[in-house]
């Protein structure tokens, strides 16, 4: 793309100059393009062969580190991950009455078992969930539960971690533009969560977390007398997520602030007074000055958070074990622990289109790159 | 005018950062070999464990071998501490067929997996000391009939207990699980008046490989086999593994804390360490972390085999790493010889009296000199003659797989989310989807 | 004004300083926790219950150790990697602010076709999990035969380019046109338009986009384990502390990577809070009113 332009370029700079306005413009795509050149370089040098060798590898059976043949297999990587079945499940009747039995320890009703109704082939559906719709009961199968449920978690905790960080970031950044006595130490205090080691901040709040008064939040909840018994934070089930999110929010919110905060410095003062002239109230102001100006900054730092949050790795992969995987954490099982290349490649794609997906919506729905 | 002069600026940035990084490189490059490297001199290289002891162990070791091969150096590069982290390494260097590193230490799960990057070492005249060691690790070690790692060093799961409260309440050490429950909860009920932070039993129960080992132990000692027996039968649905994870899931939240799902070996040793738990299964190097001052327990424990099941017997995991030899490597022979030195009657024994690790040869368990150094080692024979090895050689290379669906159907129980009934009928199903092996 | 402003006045205040130690106790308590875990020995940490300071485990007196940054201070590799850590992000955000601004100018302020697809181009090249480039990045740079400070300072381009690039594309676009318009009317060249007017007004975000790469590439952990492997020279601190351990395989140093985060972090929030100013002074200097 970046060659084309420079050949259409090129052409025209050897034509003889006509108007002002077009040799201007002419002027100006050049200059653009030099100006690309470097980032575009880089690209090309650094990333262009690791990405294309993983959009590749994703249709083949390639294993890590093997000297076994790779082969092509189109897309089986990607029906392996995402498959997925959905299946009523028979009620299971008495054979005197014909009254559907009921489990005499929970009292529940007695449907068939999922596993003996899922297709077993090519591969075995595994049971992902159960659902009750017009009275009857359905059950989702799917061949790489543990996938499936990566994503379900992963965007979970994307759209709440996010949007709490967003919400928490722009309070903050609101506060600190805002001149007061101690704001250079409150700017400093903001960058502390961020730039602490991200490896040690996930161990470091692991501890924090621990299923016994060993854990600062247990000691604390004791003895505030909130708790009965220490709380599994990081057991399956129950808190882990919000856990996790807790830790990147407080982990991330800063880099929110932060270019908030930048977005807000750059805003021209006199739009302000001005508006002041006119009378408009400070919350006025807010929804109909700030917000708006801030959109631009608002979307970048929205795209680099979900981007980040879509690829969480270390705090699912530090803190959770393999029990509940995130994408990315699953993404380097897949790879290192089973050296299955070819079906970590299709996991990365994914998630690259999903990242895609949403860096697309934002700018769509904050419009910030209409023309 | 103006191109020149931004493009000229980057280029000269970019030639500053390179002389910065490259003058700061250069003489620090040599960090880890003091001697000046001849010319004609062979370099092997050795990636081993980075822990402090162990590090030094290795180098002395592997300074001694220089010493006496002239011509040879010995460089050991530190690998990192996180198994998944050094597994990762050794396999970009893989990938690269990288000749960089010339003898690896692998952990005891991956000689089957990595096998077809490793020399066979009968090749090189392992043959004659291979009988010294414990044979269940070089069977282990032993792919296709290659032997593609020497044994180094050793690991097993143990039952750590409190002396003092066993006589406490006048108890013995349990030598089934049955009375381990049992002592477990007199135990905590006990002491819980006076520490509300106390349990019976803690062990290693998240999702991760150190689960398959516990549960191994467990089904093992319990006569339910090993998962997939060394001739490739699928065997895990069977009663008595079933009847045994049933009766661990029923620890959680009674003599085990509801968080022991989530514990790791550090995580449970924390609760040991600080007096607070009765019973521990840990791995042989919590016995010196435990005797230090200023450790609640240091005096008042004893360490014994895993309890008994059905079988009559403990089982104990094998843990453990081994010495293999790279097939990119430029100099396999002295690779070779590096590797068997290490691993010798000698090596071992100068790392077993120096850093109390325990060696894979069996002799070496009656060496005065080693019992005078660790005394429990002599209590160790018996766990390490009769360890059960994961079924790793045997599923190679889809044992990381293996093992992940056999730790979350023993973590699914656990958590109460499935019965071991239903969790080991799909485990059954799964191992045949992935291994293609049959059920017994 | 009107009567009663004043204590609407002062409860305004209240409020807003309330706000203020609310978000303070809330940005640093978890790092107070990590000092208070750096001062404490292996047997002070697993105390039940944990203590908001280090304390003797049998008397519960108040007994602080400065063992673990002793040992931490010890370790040459710590020390190295700190060096190695400074070298490396310096560069990467060096670099990354200047190819990034470059071409943020073009992005924002110049019209030509291909600028949409350029900007989605520059960030694709992040859109990936690490782990999954890693191979492929490794190939290259093993191809490249690149030293191992050089391939971190390119690899995080990975991430600190597509970052840079978007930033400040979204921050010059702000600005008016008008601003440009008018120099060029004055004879400026493009390039003194954007050196003397498009970076001083946006000094700001320029130093807080730089701030945030820096940070960004001063963390990484998997490329920088990955590339410095064989060189143990050039570590970096992330990977110099996951090269920590206990006495013992197994055994996790769990106050001394405490201490090393501590060690780590203080200074560089303090350089930073320097810098910070001196580089807003420095380009807002160039700089002609608009």
């Amino acid at each position: 793309m970046a060659g084309k332009n420079d050949l259409d370029s090129s052409k025209k700079s050897k034509a003889p100059p006509k108007m002002g306005f077009s040799d201007l413009a002419k002027r100006e795509e050049r200059l653009a393009l030099r100006l690309l050149l470097p980032a575009l370089l880089i690209i090309l040098l650094i990333a262009f062969y690791p990405l294309a060798q993983v959009f590749y590898t994703s249709f083949t059976d390639r294993v890590f580190a093997s000297g076994e043949e790779t082969n092509f297999i189109g897309f089986d990587n990607y029906r392996r991950l995402l498959s997925v079945h959905v299946t009523e499940l028979e009620p299971v009747l008495d054979e005197t009455t014909g009254q559907q039995l009921t489990d005499p320890d929970s009292g529940e009703k007695v449907f068939e078992r999922p596993l003996d109704i899922l297709p077993r082939e090519p591969v075995r559906y595994r049971e992902l969930n159960q659902f009750n719709l017009f009275g009857k009961r359905y059950v989702i199968g799917a061949t790489d539960t543990n996938f499936i449920e990566s994503v379900q978690n992963t965007l979970t905790f994307t759209v709440i971690s996010v949007f709490i960080e967003l919400v928490l970031g722009l309070v903050i950044a609101l506060v600190v533009n805002s001149k007061f006595r101690f704001r250079g130490s409150m700017r400093a205090a903001m960058l502390v969560p961020w730039a602490v080691i991200t490896v040690v901040s996930a161990r470091m709040w692991e501890w924090m977390l621990a299923p016994s008064r060993i854990g600062m939040f247990n000691a604390l909840f004791d003895r505030l007398g909130i708790i009965e018994s220490p709380i599994a934070f990081l057991a399956s089930g129950g808190y882990q997520l919000s856990a996790l999110i807790a830790v990147d929010v407080w982990k991330t919110t800063p880099f929110m602030a932060l270019l908030i905060l930048a977005g807000l410095q750059i805003m021209p003062e006199d739009i302000f007074e001005a508006a002041e002239i006119d009378g408009a109230g400070k919350i006025r102001q807010f929804f109909m000055i700030t917000l708006p100006l801030l959109k631009p900054a608002i979307a970048v730092a929205l795209i680099f958070r979900t981007l980040d949050a879509l690829r969480v790795f270390d705090i699912f992969q530090v803190m959770l074990g393999q029990s509940t995987y995130s994408m990315a954490s699953y993404n380097y099982f897949q790879l290192i622990g089973n050296r299955n290349m070819g079906l970590a490649s299709a996991i990365g794609v994914i998630i690259f289109i999903l990242i895609f997906v949403f860096a697309v919506s934002y700018i769509r729905m904050l419009g910030v790159d209409e023309e | 005018m103006l191109k020149r002069n931004w493009m000229f600026g980057f280029v000269l940035l970019l030639a500053a950062l390179t002389l910065l990084v490259v003058g700061c490189g250069e003489p620090e490059e040599v960090v880890d070999d003091p001697e000046v490297v001849e010319p004609d001199e062979v370099v092997i290289t050795v990636a081993a464990g980075a822990v402090g002891m162990e590090l030094e162990l290795t180098r002395d070791l592997a300074e001694m071998y220089s010493e006496a091969n002239e011509g040879v150096t010995v460089n050991v590069l530190d690998t990192p501490d996180m198994v998944e982290d050094r597994l990762g390494l050794y396999l970009q260097f893989f990938e690269a067929q990288s000749s960089e590193v010339d003898v690896y230490q692998i952990d005891v799960i991956w000689p089957g997996d990595l096998a077809e990057h490793f020399v066979d070492l009968y090749e090189y005249g392992a043959g004659a000391v291979a009988d010294d060691h414990f044979p269940a690790i070089v069977e282990n070690n032993t792919v296709d009939g290659r032997l593609v790692g020497i044994p180094w060093f050793t690991d097993a799961g143990l039952l750590y207990y409190r002396t003092d409260l066993l006589e406490k309440y006048e108890l013995d050490a349990p030598q089934t699980w049955d009375e381990l429950e049992e002592y477990a909860q007199i135990i905590q009920d006990g002491e819980r008046e006076e520490n509300p932070d106390f349990w019976g039993f803690v062990w290693q129960g998240n999702a991760y490989e150190g689960l398959t080992c516990d549960a191994l132990e467990w089904i093992a000692s319990n006569d339910g086999g090993t998962i997939i027996e060394p001739e490739g039968v699928i065997t895990i649905n069977n009663p008595n593994a079933i009847e045994i994870v049933d009766q661990a899931a029923g620890w959680v939240g009674t003599i085990s804390p509801e968080g022991v799902t989530t514990m790791a070996e550090e995580e449970s040793r924390a609760v040991w360490h600080a007096g607070n738990a009765a019973f521990m299964r840990n791995w042989p190097y919590a016995y010196a972390t435990s005797m230090a001052d200023d450790s609640a327990v240091a005096g008042v424990f004893d360490v014994s085999p895993l309890p008994a099941g059905k079988s009559g017997s403990g089982a104990a995991t094998l843990g453990g790493w081994q010495l293999a030899v790279s097939k990119y490597s430029e100099n396999p022979e002295i690779a070779a010889d590096v590797a068997l030195f290490m691993a010798s009657h000698e090596g071992q024994k100068y790392r077993a009296v120096e850093g109390t690790f325990n060696p894979t040869i069996m002799d070496l368990y009656d060496d005065p000199d080693v019992l005078e150094a660790a005394p429990f080692f002599g209590s160790l024979y018996d766990v390490f003659i009769n360890a059960v090895a994961r079924p790793s050689t045997v599923t190679a290379p889809q044992y990381a797989a293996v093992s992940e669906l056999f730790y979350n159907a023993v973590h699914d129980v656990l958590t109460g989310q499935k019965n071991a009934a239903d969790a080991f009928e799909e485990l059954e199903l799964d191992l045949q989807d992935l291994t293609g092996f049959p059920v017994e | 004004m009107k009567k009663g402003a004043g204590i609407f006045n002062l409860i305004k205040r209240i409020a807003f300083n309330l706000m203020i130690i609310f978000i303070l106790v809330y940005l640093l308590f978890p790092f107070y926790w990590a000092v208070n875990s750096s001062l404490k020995t292996e047997s002070q940490l697993f105390m039940t219950p944990a203590t908001a300071v280090p304390r003797d485990p049998v008397t519960l007196e108040f007994s602080p150790t400065f063992q673990n940054y002793t040992t931490v201070l010890q370790d040459g590799q710590f020390l190295r990697g700190l060096a190695n850590s400074t070298i490396v992000a310096t560069s990467t955000t060096v670099l990354a602010l200047v190819a990034g601004s470059f071409a943020a100018f073009a992005l924002g302020k110049l019209r030509f076709r291909g600028r949409k697809p350029a900007l989605y181009l520059i960030l694709a090249m992040t859109m990936f999990p690490q782990v999954t480039v890693l191979t492929g990045l490794y190939a290259v740079i093993t191809a490249l035969g690149l030293s191992a400070r050089i391939s971190m300072i390119f690899s995080y381009m990975i991430f600190t380019l597509p970052f840079t690039t978007w930033v400040l594309t979204a921050f010059f676009k702000e600005l008016p046109d008008a601003l440009m318009e008018s120099a060029q009317v004055d004879g400026a060249t493009p390039f003194q338009t954007f050196r003397r007017i498009l970076l001083p007004l946006t000094a700001p975000a320029l130093v807080t986009t730089g701030l945030l790469a820096f940070i960004a590439a001063w963390n990484e952990y998997l490329f920088a384990l990955t590339f410095t492997s064989i060189d143990p020279a050039a570590r970096t601190v992330p990977v110099a502390i996951a090269y920590f351990t206990g006495a013992v395989a197994r055994q996790e140093p769990f106050g001394e990577i405490m201490a090393a985060a501590t060690l780590v972090t203080v200074p560089l929030v303090v350089l930073v809070l320097i810098f910070q100013r001196r580089i807003v002074a420095g380009l807002t200097a160039g700089a002609v009113k608009g």
